[in-house]
């Protein structure tokens, strides 16, 4: 292929070989850059949900095929994406993953008639007046609370600090914590914040023994989380840390080894657990791929866009959008029902403890 | 070619010899990283081998070696004697042309890609940074003072159009002046205790200022928002009418007599940018045979010299800062009502990397070749989504390989705007 | 009292691990004048390798002794050191006597190759060892604050005063620590004294990437997680050491590294941790606006 060429196909000149024969879909999230891993997730989610509705026949008769977008988490870098996405005539999309990338980019998808099924938690990316946006994860307002709350009734007579690394998500989650835990009677006895990407907190973990904090609540990502569990090790810390969704990753327990027993989460009801989602558990472990985190997730969104449009009868905004608000669809993370935000009607969260190397429901 | 190169044994021996050697340094350097490989398995690290991978890389390295030694000989023996031509009258003519065609194809691009928001958004972003290339252009290119926190401005100036307009209910234009001024007035803060600094410090300094800008902005919630950034960024109207389906008023498509098309808005904000930018060019290349501007060349070339000629070097450096910073604030209120939502993770480093980057690539000083080197740098990793992972990969690549091949940027413009002589300086 | 003696010992050893990084830049910019903006990706790399020779150790059943230790500490330094050669071959060498910018650019290019090479070639999760020692010494408790220091803490100050000292002697008293500050001095001088150059440019790379490859390696050693991106603000921060020490003096980025590592422990110990990077910067301005050429460096004397 000359330069030329490549650029001209760039460009989206030239129309698809076979235009319209597939449904296409994009998928857009973080496949490179520092939260990469997650991006992985969501790729072998949607592919493995692609691959299994492909097998039965497709929708409608149709095969869906999956267009990346690869936005670094990067809110300008989303916008182009969305932009190619939009131009390559994608009729749904399953993304962006970081709030701060799905904010701008849902609104190129309004623009275009695109609706989208994403897994931000950030409340903003509902609360914006769009009608586009189906969130199939609870917000971080919902679980905030539902961890403030259970940490003021589990710990009551613990010290408990509250920490965030400074991203949308974690101050947002840490804030709700904090809200909920004063309105329980709780106070924390430390709200600081961290910078992630850093991996020196032994200042932060020495003030923390220093306060007699014996309980974390952590609005973050997983990796800053075992940093700070070792590095409180290492002063003789026997640090408690409850967090959110995010630390579903078992990278995590690589990382923090025993420690990660150490870790409380909350988290939709586990959906390796749900019933409906075992065979397909089943399937992603025989193709050796641990179906955590944003996998399954990934794969409901794809399986949402397959009933919808079945329902709908094809997937035009102005069919599919009433389908999507009233409908009830069965995935692999439950059922699912939207509100007129198009936030979840019922997003239960559980909460979660880690032990000796897998998750299961706290006690 | 030297006579010793001449009776040298068989050039294919030798480049055997070569591409060898540097096989075996390149299948080193790959061993740990591409022969072997670590992964999780249980939740612990094992180690994984990928000899076929490895042996795959040894040989494009072998063989890209061996082409790479045939084409750079091949070349060296072709050019024997150019030599390489100072600036000549033929140049600027052709540097006019060039620049007269670009101008016609930006106006154009929106009559042939009217209804592709990809190019029309993609030219639009290349337009900011074409602009953000223009205003260091003049720190850095003109004046010589090297500053790694150009986004700082930039972000000044988004900030203050977002907080101007969604907390005051400022317009875009009543905003850009006021975003500008307040620009400038943070180039002079930040230009002002650092006048006594040269080269390198200067750039840790500014490195530092763009950081302190987005650690506060970042953390200043009850300002700017902190990580949430500000949304709901008013986007700018068509005086007074509105890019909307329906609206209050009059609508941009309604006062037309048009179909609704989300692309109006597209266009009319990469028609602003490209205003924009040419009124950056016109004013930059205005300055530049202004008193003020030749004393920013003076000042890249000698310092010293400059002070023992009585050119006052505080003011010339807090002109140049100013008018740096402010045309980045400018950029910054288009930014921010484009995108109609700003965080503090659109104005790192990397940001102000990439925009130094544009002006060294094209050629310290050049504004055509800020053109290029932003096109390069903006186009380059959107036609790469194609190679999906290997993008940034590429990217950085390029940017190596760029500055190996044309060490002094991609159009090079270094010899002063205003000479004495023109006749004589035409022909050196 | 306790409190404070502990944070001291944390700055300590986050300014060691800064300080040789620092020592690579300080080192790059005093003989050829420019940023080295890749370092970071060395150090980057250097952290990977060692983990990766733990991991084969762990493969063929050796535990976390000492040997295995130094098996890290070699096959790291090798490998980052002929990464830092290359580097040079490939990004600056070209480069000799073009405009300053250029090696910066080509250096930022080089920066983001390498963190995406990594990034393909290993994946972006990210990379662990569990604690190699677990446990501390007991430093002082007559305090209601016991002060401690971790055994790897123990380890990283203790090896990179080893690694310190036997550094200053190879510049003060070998051979090619004369012909490295001669180089530093006037490189054309140095050329015409018979001095190779281009070599001890070379080995001055490759030196810089083996303190940073050694810094990688603690880095594993205390914090035992590493991913691609960790070159990026390590760089950024050592930067700022070489700086605010005086870049060009290698004493100075040391005392720059420790400096900021005290800093920044302090500030997160007394006030708050978010505005540790800022208070970091304001100190550098504060530094350079009294001392322009940081704290050791040399006036900057110019000739006409």
């Amino acid at each position: 292929m000359t330069p030329l060429r490549t650029l001209v196909l760039a460009a989206g000149l030239t129309v698809p070989l076979l235009a319209h024969a597939d449904w296409l879909v994009g998928v857009a999230g973080p496949f490179t850059g520092q939260y990469a891993s997650a991006g992985d997730q969501i790729k072998k989610g949607a592919e493995a949900a692609a691959a299994d509705i492909n097998a039965k026949g497709g929708v409608l008769g149709q095969k869906i095929k999956l267009e990346y977008g690869d936005d670094a988490c990067d809110p300008k870098q989303a916008v182009a994406v969305a932009n190619a996405l939009v131009n390559k005539k994608v009729q749904f999309v399953h993304g962006h993953w970081c709030s701060s990338s799905t904010i701008p980019a849902s609104d190129i998808y309004n623009d275009a008639d695109i609706l989208m099924a994403t897994v931000s938690t950030n409340p903003q990316v509902t609360e914006r007046g769009l009608k586009n946006i189906f969130r199939i994860m609870g917000r971080d307002d919902q679980q905030g609370s539902v961890i403030g709350q259970w940490i003021a009734s589990k710990f009551k007579d613990k010290k408990v600090a509250v920490l965030d690394d400074k991203s949308a998500y974690g101050k947002g989650l840490a804030d709700e914590i904090a809200k909920a835990m004063k309105a329980a009677g709780k106070e924390p006895v430390l709200r600081e914040s961290i910078t992630a990407g850093e991996k020196d907190y032994s200042g932060i973990v020495t003030r923390l023994k220093n306060a007699g904090v014996d309980v974390l609540a952590y609005g973050g990502y997983h990796t800053e989380v075992a940093l700070l569990l070792r590095q409180a090790d290492q002063v003789g810390l026997p640090l408690v840390v409850v967090g959110g969704d995010t630390m579903t990753n078992s990278e995590l327990v690589t990382a923090a080894g025993q420690l990660a027993d150490r870790v409380y989460f909350t988290f939709t009801p586990d959906p390796r657990k749900n019933p409906q989602a075992a065979p397909i558990v089943e399937r992603f472990r025989a193709a050796k791929i641990e179906p955590e985190g944003y996998v399954l997730y990934a794969y409901a969104a794809l399986q949402l866009f397959e009933q919808a449009v079945t329902q709908a009868g094809g997937v035009e905004r102005a069919k599919l959008e009433p389908v999507l608000r009233r409908g009830k669809f069965d995935t692999a993370i439950g059922t699912l029902e939207f509100d007129e935000k198009g936030d979840l009607k019922k997003p239960a969260f559980a909460v979660y403890k880690w032990t000796g190397g897998s998750y299961d429901y706290a006690e | 070619m030297t006579a010793a190169a001449l009776a040298a044994p068989s050039p294919l021996a030798l480049r055997l010899r070569d591409a060898l050697a540097v096989t075996l340094l390149g299948g080193l350097l790959a061993l740990p990283f591409i022969g072997l490989v670590t992964v999780e398995e249980g939740g612990a690290l094992a180690v994984r081998t990928r000899w076929s991978a490895w042996a795959m890389t040894l040989a494009a390295i072998f063989f890209g070696r061996l082409a790479l030694r045939a084409a750079l000989d091949a070349w060296h023996t072709r050019r024997p004697a150019r030599k390489r031509a100072a600036f000549s009258s033929t140049d600027a003519v052709l540097r006019r042309a060039a620049g007269t065609s670009l101008l016609a194809a930006a106006l154009l691009l929106p009559v042939f890609f009217g209804d592709n928001r990809y190019v029309i958004d993609t030219a639009t972003t290349l337009g900011i940074y074409v602009m953000l290339g223009w205003g260091l252009n003049v720190v850095v290119g003109l004046a010589g003072l090297l500053d790694l926190g150009y986004v700082a401005f930039y972000a000044v100036g988004a900030y203050t159009y977002a907080l101007l307009s969604t907390q005051f209910g400022w317009s875009f234009w009543e905003a850009l002046p006021a975003a500008g001024a307040l620009a400038a007035l943070f180039g002079i803060l930040l230009g002002y205790p650092v006048l006594r600094l040269r080269g390198d410090y200067l750039a840790i300094v500014t490195l530092g200022f763009g950081e302190i800008i987005r650690v506060v902005l970042l953390n200043w919630t009850s300002f700017s928002g902190g990580p949430n950034g500000i949304g709901g960024i008013p986007r700018p109207s068509f005086f007074g009418l509105p890019f909307a389906r329906s609206a209050e008023g009059q609508t941009f498509h309604e006062f037309f007599g048009l179909e609704f098309s989300p692309m109006h808005r597209l266009i009319f904000l990469y028609y602003l940018i490209v205003t924009l930018a040419l009124l950056t060019h016109a004013l930059v290349s205005r300055l530049r045979v202004l008193p003020t501007g030749r004393a920013w060349e003076a000042l890249r070339e000698d310092e010293i010299a400059c002070k023992s000629l009585g050119i006052n070097t505080t003011t010339v450096k807090l002109s140049a800062f100013a008018t740096g910073a402010m045309l980045a604030g400018f950029a910054g209120v288009f930014f921010a009502a484009r995108q109609g939502f700003i965080s503090p993770e659109s104005f790192t480093f990397a940001e102000s990397a990439t925009i130094l980057a544009i002006v060294v690539l094209g050629g310290m000083g050049s504004q055509l070749g800020v053109v290029l080197a932003a096109a390069v740098l903006v186009v380059l990793p959107e036609v790469g989504r194609q190679f999906a992972d290997y993008r940034m990969l590429v990217f950085g690549a390029a940017m190596v390989t760029i500055m190996a091949v044309r060490p002094m940027g991609l159009l090079a413009r270094r010899e002063p705007t205003v000479r004495l002589n023109p006749a004589r300086s035409s022909a050196p | 009292m306790g409190y404070a003696l502990q944070q001291l010992i944390n700055g300590l050893t986050l300014g060691a691990t800064y300080g040789l990084i620092a020592i690579g830049y300080t080192m790059v910019y005093g003989i050829i004048g420019m940023i080295n903006f890749a370092h970071g990706e060395i150090y980057m790399i250097g952290a990977f390798l060692s983990v990766l020779t733990y991991v084969l150790c762990t493969a063929l059943g050796l535990g976390p002794t000492p040997l295995v230790l130094l098996a890290m500490l070699f096959v790291s330094i090798a490998f980052t050191a002929l990464y830092g050669w290359a580097v040079e071959r490939i990004a600056y060498r070209p480069l000799r006597g073009a405009p300053r910018l250029a090696p910066l650019i080509s250096a930022i290019g080089m920066s983001i190759f390498l963190q995406n090479y990594v990034q393909l070639t290993q994946g972006a999760r990210i990379k662990s060892v569990p604690p190699l020692w677990q446990g501390s010494l007991s430093l002082w408790s007559a305090d209601d604050f016991p002060v401690t220091i971790g055994w790897t803490q123990l380890t990283v100050v203790v090896v990179t005063l080893i690694v310190m000292t036997g550094f200053a002697w190879m510049i003060t008293r070998t051979a090619f620590g004369r012909q490295q500050r001669a180089c530093e001095q006037d490189p054309k001088m140095a050329a015409l004294l018979g001095i190779d150059v281009d070599r001890t440019i070379s080995l001055t790379f490759i030196i810089g990437a083996a303190l940073a490859a050694v810094a990688g390696m603690m880095a594993v050693l205390q914090y035992g997680v590493i991913d691609f991106t960790i070159g990026f603000i390590a760089g950024i921060k050592a930067f700022t050491a070489a700086v605010l020490g005086g870049i060009g003096s290698i004493p100075g980025a040391m005392l720059g590294g420790l400096l900021i590592g005290l800093v920044e422990a302090f500030w997160s110990a007394y006030l708050s941790p978010e505005y540790k990077d800022v208070a970091t910067f304001s100190i550098l301005v504060l530094v350079l606006l009294f001392r322009p050429t940081g704290l050791l460096g040399k006036p900057d004397v110019e000739k006409v």
